[in-house]
Parts: structure tokens; sequence; C-alpha cells
């Protein structure tokens, strides 16, 4: 499904700096993987490639075995609204459009039928349990209801492939067990391919396998055995072997 | 750092922010200066400008200060709003509300000090280029020589600086109300959209209705009377349209999914609405200021045209001369042909006795012999007359509108000829050969001999010159009116008419300056207007590019976006004029309708030329944002 050969990336600028080297990866598909690592270490700049957001310096991403860094602008535009779903760090929604318009805007994009969306929409944030909200402009929401509408964006349109940025930074435990069981509901039920950056070791232990990266190179690689639990206590002695103390860095980032 | 440091600071870093505003500001004082530079050129000030001219200019100043002053107010609270949520950063890290004052204030001084110094250095340079413009356009009798403009400079230096203390000051009292979660906020919220009350929208409606209504029913004198409350009644009925109509377009088209979801009119309506308060206002003053320009250039354009239009088809002659009693005819004819033979010029002459009868109406009539009527045609090359009976009555077509009357009399009446008997004319004619107020009669030259004795007798001479140009002909006219100085019964058209040129240049002149002021006044309030919301916009793209947005898509977003806000009040504005220049034909009752085409076809071209450039460069803006 995701194949990453020899990944760099060096942010160009006054003082140029070398943000990934030589990443090597392959995502199965409908695997379901984690990336962690300390802040900084390079994880938003590896799923912005993946998501043909940015360009690569050198080597090369594979998605279903073609490179939609390919694609001409037009057709990587569309690609990207009905094949991929993200979930940004910083929510990335529109503070001019109410929730649910936010939810749906991708697929208004497409020119679906008003009737079809509104189902999906009402679906979706049955689940996330945004539904109460749907009226509300941006500014009149909490930043862990912001995420969830972020999530609900990135899911409507049932992406091939779903990367999310930290989707459960800013919500409490129980709201934050909720969405991970959603994604792994729709992980299972739907075939979706998800990577997840997190900080959050309760998180990732709901993925099949979580990558560790650290100052932009690949660290290891675990796999989640047969239960959460040990994989939980896995993510964390990885976690302090990585060196950051990495568990309470989930504030607010916008 | 000093606070006055930091002051500084703030402007020189955040440039781009800076820039607009510093331009707008620049644009109003360059206006105003460049317009001193003419209300104190010597040219203008030798005395024999007319002081209804004088008075004009004046005027023209304070209309034009009074507008700079909204302009930049105006300017300078859109560049706030763009700021308020760096103000309440600034508040939350601890800076006093005093202090954010005072920093506004010392910034603003720094940016009008500048504003008016680079405003007066380049409007030198456009003042040369408009006073070139201006001499090759108007018939302005001194050359408008550029000059060194001390009065123009002090006058523009000190009002602006004034004018930006007094705003700095009233800006530092608007930003005392904010509380700090609004301003922290500011970008995200809507600055609310303005109630729309179904009795207001209607009301809107009616307001327009009854302007135009009246504006295009009254005739003649009553449009002068009707003017003032039309012109009150429109300006709020536009206010109202665009606060009231435009929000409730949009209300409905929101809450209309099937609409407002589909493609990218979410993401062009959503904007609209959250931006709806701005842009009322916005469309409202532009559409205003913009129908002012129009009526104020057709205006002048019309009237000039009015007063030109005729005189020339009714005085086609080079010269004419009639005779005034006890007066030596062949001596002043000479004299013309002297005049004419001095500026070297060539010309046909023809000579003729015209004889006026009793015939039992209240005026002596004339009477003409065919032969003379043909050879006066002959030198203006106009069909000559082929009498088919006896006699005919003729109009001039151009002297005596509507003077029908007499016509009709002299149809009725006949000649009485010395048996007795009468002759009746068979037919109306009209032309301008012979320059008579009166209606009159051409009769074979048989009939003539029949004639009873006439009553009257003056000569008519007149003049047609070979290939003189215009400054001839103008020379020719002066020294014949100077010649004449007595009884002025001799002169020539094309003197005339530089004459009234000459008296009407300079308020052309001003009418023109003060129209062009307007309508790019009003281009830059949408260009700050666009520009205001940059960086909303690159936020939002860049969001949705991220979701991915076709190329296509973001020009179509883009495009629609711009058309309305360049389209929409300058329709409404075209709308206005084109009324108020239908009223102003009903006034003076005379056709301007290719006038009136021509100054709202021209604003319209601009304003489409104007939509292009800036749609241009918008787009371009936004399209490197996202890459
Ligand atoms: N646009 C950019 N230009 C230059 N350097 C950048 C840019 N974006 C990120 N960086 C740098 O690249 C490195 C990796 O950034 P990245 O955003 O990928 O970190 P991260 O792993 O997502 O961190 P966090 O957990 O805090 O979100 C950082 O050191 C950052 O400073
Ligand atoms: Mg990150």
């Amino acid at each position: 499904m995701l194949q990453v050969n020899d990944l760099n990336k060096v942010y160009e600028g006054k003082v140029a700096y070398r943000a990934l080297t030589d990443i090597n990866m392959e995502v199965g598909k409908g695997e379901f993987v984690g990336i962690m690592g300390p802040s900084g270490s390079g994880k938003t700049t590896l799923l912005n490639l993946v998501a043909t957001i940015d360009q690569p310096t050198s080597g090369e991403i594979l998605i279903e075995g073609k490179d939609p860094h390919q694609l001409s602008k037009n057709k990587l535009a569309k690609f990207r609204r009905q094949q991929l779903g993200f979930v940004f760090q910083d929510f990335n929604l529109l503070h001019t459009l109410t929730v649910e318009e936010n939810i749906v805007l991708p697929l208004t994009l497409d020119g679906k039928k008003v009737k079809e969306m509104k189902e999906k929409a009402n679906v979706i944030a049955e689940k996330l349990g945004i539904s109460h909200i749907m009226k509300k402009r941006t500014f009149e929401i909490s930043g862990g209801q912001a995420q969830r509408v972020a999530v609900a964006r990135a899911m409507i349109h049932q992406p091939k492939l779903l990367l999310a940025d930290e989707p459960t930074g800013n919500l409490d435990s129980k709201s934050s067990r909720d969405v991970m069981e959603m994604l792994e509901n729709i992980n299972e039920t739907e075939e979706t391919t998800m990577l997840l950056v997190t900080h959050d070791a309760q998180a990732a232990s709901y993925c099949d396998r979580v990558i560790f990266i650290r100052d932009g190179q690949l660290y290891s690689e675990i796999h989640r055995g047969e239960s959460q639990k040990g994989f939980f206590q896995k993510i964390i002695d990885t976690l302090s072997l990585l060196g950051g103390n990495d568990n309470d860095f989930s504030s607010i980032r916008s | 750092m000093t606070f006055r440091q930091f002051a500084l600071n703030n402007v020189l870093r955040n440039k781009r922010l800076y820039v607009a505003y510093f331009l707008s500001s620049m644009f109003a004082v360059m206006v105003f200066f460049t317009f001193s530079i003419f209300a104190f050129h010597p040219a203008f000030q030798t005395g024999d400008m007319p002081s209804s001219a004088m008075k004009g200019m004046l005027v023209s100043g304070g209309i034009i200060y009074v507008f700079s002053f909204f302009f930049v107010l105006y300017s300078m609270s859109s560049f706030l709003q763009s700021r308020k949520k760096e103000f309440g950063l600034l508040m939350l890290l601890g800076m006093s509300s005093r202090q954010i004052r005072r920093m506004t204030f010392l910034e603003n001084m720094l940016i009008g000090f500048l504003a008016t110094i680079s405003g007066i250095g380049i409007g030198l340079v456009f003042a040369k280029v408009i006073l070139l413009i201006a001499e090759k356009v108007l018939v302005i009798d001194e050359t408008l020589n550029f000059y060194f403009p001390l009065e123009a400079i002090g006058l523009s230096f000190i009002s602006f600086i004034l004018l930006f203390f007094v705003i700095s000051i009233f800006v530092t009292f608007i930003l005392r109300t904010n509380k700090l979660v609004d301003l922290i906020k500011s970008d995200k919220k809507s600055k609310g959209e303005p109630k729309a009350s179904i009795i207001l929208t209607i009301i809107a409606v009616l307001l327009l209705a009854a302007g135009y209504g009246t504006a295009l029913y009254v005739e003649g004198i009553q449009v002068v009377m009707a003017l003032i409350p039309v012109v009150i009644v429109v300006t709020i009925g536009t206010y109202l349209f665009f606060t009231q109509l435009s929000v409730y377009l949009i209300r409905r088209l929101k809450k209309n999914e099937h609409i407002f979801w589909k493609k990218t009119n979410m993401l062009l309506f959503s904007d609209l609405s959250f931006r709806m308060k701005d842009n009322a206002r916005t469309f409202f003053l532009v559409a205003i200021i913009s129908t002012v320009a129009f009526s104020a250039i057709g205006t002048l354009f019309g009237f000039h045209s009015y007063l030109m239009k005729g005189l020339k088809d009714a005085n086609p002659y080079s010269v004419v001369y009639e005779s005034v009693e006890d007066e030596d005819v062949q001596k002043q004819i000479s004299a013309i042909d002297q005049i004419i033979a001095d500026e070297n010029v060539t010309a046909n002459k023809e000579v003729v006795e015209m004889n006026y009868f009793e015939i039992g109406i209240d005026y002596p009539v004339l009477i003409v012999k065919e032969s003379d009527y043909n050879r006066f045609a002959k030198l203006l090359n106009e069909k000559e007359i082929k009498l088919k009976n006896k006699a005919v009555v003729v109009s001039d077509n151009q002297a005596n509108i509507g003077n029908f009357q007499n016509e009709q009399k002299l149809m009725e009446i006949g000649i009485p000829l010395k048996s007795g008997e009468k002759v009746q004319a068979y037919s109306e004619v009209s032309t301008s050969v012979l320059q008579e107020m009166n209606a009159y009669y051409i009769v074979r030259d048989e009939v003539f001999k029949q004639l009873p004795s006439a009553v009257k007798q003056t000569t008519f001479a007149a003049w047609m010159t070979k290939q003189a140009d215009e400054e001839q002909l103008v020379a020719i006219g002066e020294k014949v009116f100077d010649h004449f100085d007595e009884y002025h019964n001799a002169f020539s058209m094309d003197y005339t008419i530089y004459e009234i040129d000459k008296a009407y240049g300079p308020i052309l002149f001003i009418g023109l300056f003060i129209g062009i002021v307007f309508f790019v006044s009003a281009g830059s309030f949408l260009y700050f207007r666009l520009y205001s919301d940059l960086d909303d916009d690159k936020e939002k793209f860049q969001a949705i590019a991220k979701l991915g947005l076709t190329n296509n898509e973001l020009k179509k977003v883009i495009n629609r976006q711009t058309a309305i806000l360049f389209f929409a009040p300058i329709i409404v504005a075209l709308i206005h004029g084109a009324v108020a220049l239908t009223a102003l034909m009903h006034l003076f009752d005379y056709n301007l309708v290719k006038e009136s085409a021509m100054v709202l076809g021209g604003f319209a071209l601009i304003q489409i030329a104007y939509f292009f450039i800036v749609r241009y460069f918008y787009t371009k803006q936004i399209q490197q944002a996202i890459k």
C-alpha cells in the first residue's frame, strides 16, 4: 500500500535543516501504524511528505505502487481529497464555516448529493459525539471538539489512507479512547490503512505496529502481540530508551 | 529600547501590513496636493477667471479635503482591524491599553508624516504630467507651465499633518472600548452580519423606486428642485440596499444547502457572509462615490456638448456680417476682406440685400429672391432651391426651434403684391443658409419684382474660407470681434467656440479631475477591501489546498469573489448615473444619450480592466502562498 524508499528532507532556508534522513518503510494494506518520537524529530514532516503536501528532497514515496508526487497539480489535488484523509496537528478548520460545513467541505468540492453528504456527516458526528455542535462556528467549540471535527472531516469520504497527526492531542483519556476505538473500528471494517503520529502511548497501543523516529532517522519498530496491555508496556519501555520524557507532551500547539 | 523605538520598529518590521495603509494615505495627499497646484497656479490667478470658476475651485478643494479625511479614516480603521489580534497579544503580554494607544498614535503620526512627504513628492511629478495633459486637451490661454508650487506645498503639508493628527487621536479613542477576548478572537469571529429585516428591505426597494421615479418623471426646472431630496432618498436607499438586501440574499443562499453545498459555493459564500458588514459598507461607499464621479463628468461633458451642439451647424460660415443702420457697408465689408487677407487666407464671399416687408403680421418679414438664396447655398455647398411654384416659406432650422406658429402664419397669409394680388407659399423648407431669426419667404425672381417697397433693408455678407486651419480662423475671428466692437454685427463662430472653450476649460478640467479622483478612490477602496482580507484568504486557501483544491477551483472562487466585489457596487453606480443623466436630459430638454453612454461605458470599461488586473495579482499572491 505505502512504500517509502530512501526518503530525505532538507528544509532550505537561511540555515538548511535536515529533517529526515534515509527513511525506508513499508505499510501494508489495512495496516494501522503508529509513529512516535520526541518533539522535533520529524514526524509531521514525514506525514506531510506522504500526504504529498510537501516535496521530498530525495527518495520516493509510492502509494499503491504509484508515486503521487509525479501527478500533475490538478490530479494531485483530486487524488488527495478523494484517496487520502488527514487530521492535522493544528486542525486546519475554516473559521468562516460551521462545524458541519467543515466536515462536508471535501465532499462538496466533488459535487456530491446534499442528502448523501448530510447522512454521512450525521453518522460520523454521532460516532464522534459532536452531533450537538454541528451548527456552531469553530471559535465557539473547545480544542478537543475541534480535534474531533478534524477527525470527522478526514474520514467522511472513507479514504484509502488516513494520515493523522496527533488526533488525540487535546482529548481527555476517555475521549481519546473513543477516538482511537473508532479509528480501530474503521481500520477493521473498511480496511483503511492508517498512519498515526502520537505522543500518547495509550493511543499508540491501538496500532498494529509502532515506528520510532529520532533526529529524523528510524530508530526502532515494535509489533503488537496478542495483548494491548503488553504492547503498551513495550511502547513505554522503548520511549524511555529513546530518551525524550515524551509522555506528557500533548499540549496545545496551534 | 525606549517605547518610541519600539513603535518605530513595529512599523519597519511589519512593512507589508503597513504598505497598503501607507499607500492609500499617500494617495489622498497626492490628490489634494495636485489639486492645490492647480488652484494656486499663476494661470488661474490672473483674474480673467470667472469668479464662479474660482468658487468652484474652492468648493472642490473643500470636497477633496473632506473626502480625504474619510478616506484616510476608513483606510486606518481597516488597517487597525487587521491588527486587532496583534494588539490583543500585546495586551495579553502585559502592555497596558494606554501604551497601545500611544503606540498606535505614534505609528499613525509616523505613517502620516511619511505619507504627506512622499505624497507631495509624487504629486509634483504627477502634476507635471497632468499639466501637460491639461494643456493638450483644454483651451487654457496662458500655457500651464510647471512652476514650483510653494503655496500648494505649504497648504498640503499643514492640512494633512493636521488631518493625521486628528485622526490619530480619534483612533486612540476607538481602541479604548475593546475587550481583550474580543481582540484575540477578532480574526476568527465574524464582525457580525448587519441585521436584515423584511421591513427595511421593503423600505430599501421603496426608497430606490421613489427616488428613481421622481428623477425620471420631473422635467425642466423641477429637476433642480427635486435634486436634493432625490439624492438623499437614493443614498439612504442604496445604503439599505447593500446592508439589507445583500444580507437577505446571502442568508437565503446559505440556508439552501442545495446551492450552498454545491462545489466551490461554500467557500465563496461563507466568506461573503463572514465579511458582509465590511463589504456592505464598502459597496455603499463605492457606489455613492462612483455615482458622484459619473454624474459630475457626465454633467460637464453633456453640458459642454449642449452648449456647442448646433452652434457650428447654425453658423456654418467662417465669418458673417449684417449691416446696422447708418453704416458704411462697403467699408466694413472690405475691412473684413482685409482681415482675412492679412491672415493669408483666401475666402469666397457673397453679399445680398435683405429686404423686409410688411405683410400684416407682428414683424416685418424677409423676402429673398430665389437666385440670391442659391448664391449663398452654393457658397455653403448646400442644396440649391428650385421653386416649383411662386414661393416657399423657410424657417431657419437652428435659430428658431419651436417657432412653428410663425411659419404656420406665413403659410396662411401669403405675400401681397403691388397689384393687390396675393402669392401663396406652397411648401415649407428648413435650412440655415441665411442667418435669419424668423421665418421668411423665398420667391421667384420675377415675383420679387412685383413686390411693394420694402420697409427695412440691411446687407448680409458671408465668407467661406478655403483651407484655413483652426488657429487662423480664431485669429480672424478675434480681429473681426475687435473691429466690430460697437455693435458686434459681424462675427466668426470659430472664435466664439474658442472663447466658450476658454471660459469653460478650467471648469471642465476641475470637474474631470474631481470625477477621476473620486473614481480612482472608489477603486482603491475596493483594492483595500480585497487586500485587507488577503492574509485571511491565504490562510483559508492554504488550509483547503492541503485537503486538495485544484487550480481551476481556486481560480473560480477568486474570480467570483473579486467579480462580486468589483461589479456589485459599480453596476448600482452605473444605474444611478444613468438615472441622474436622464434627469439632466430632462432639465435641458436635450438628448444626451450618446454622451451618457460614452461616459458610463468608458467608466465601465476602466472598471473591467481594473478588475482583470487586480484579479491577476490577487490570484498570483494566493497561488504563491499555497505553492
Ligand atoms: N517549514 C520548515 N522549515 C524549516 N524547518 C522546519 C520546517 N518545518 C519543520 N522544521 C524543522 O524540522 C524538524 C522536524 O519538524 P516536525 O514538525 O516534523 O517535528 P515533529 O516531529 O512533528 O514535532 P512535534 O512532535 O513537536 O510536532 C524540527 O526541528 C523543525 O524545527
Ligand atoms: Mg508535529
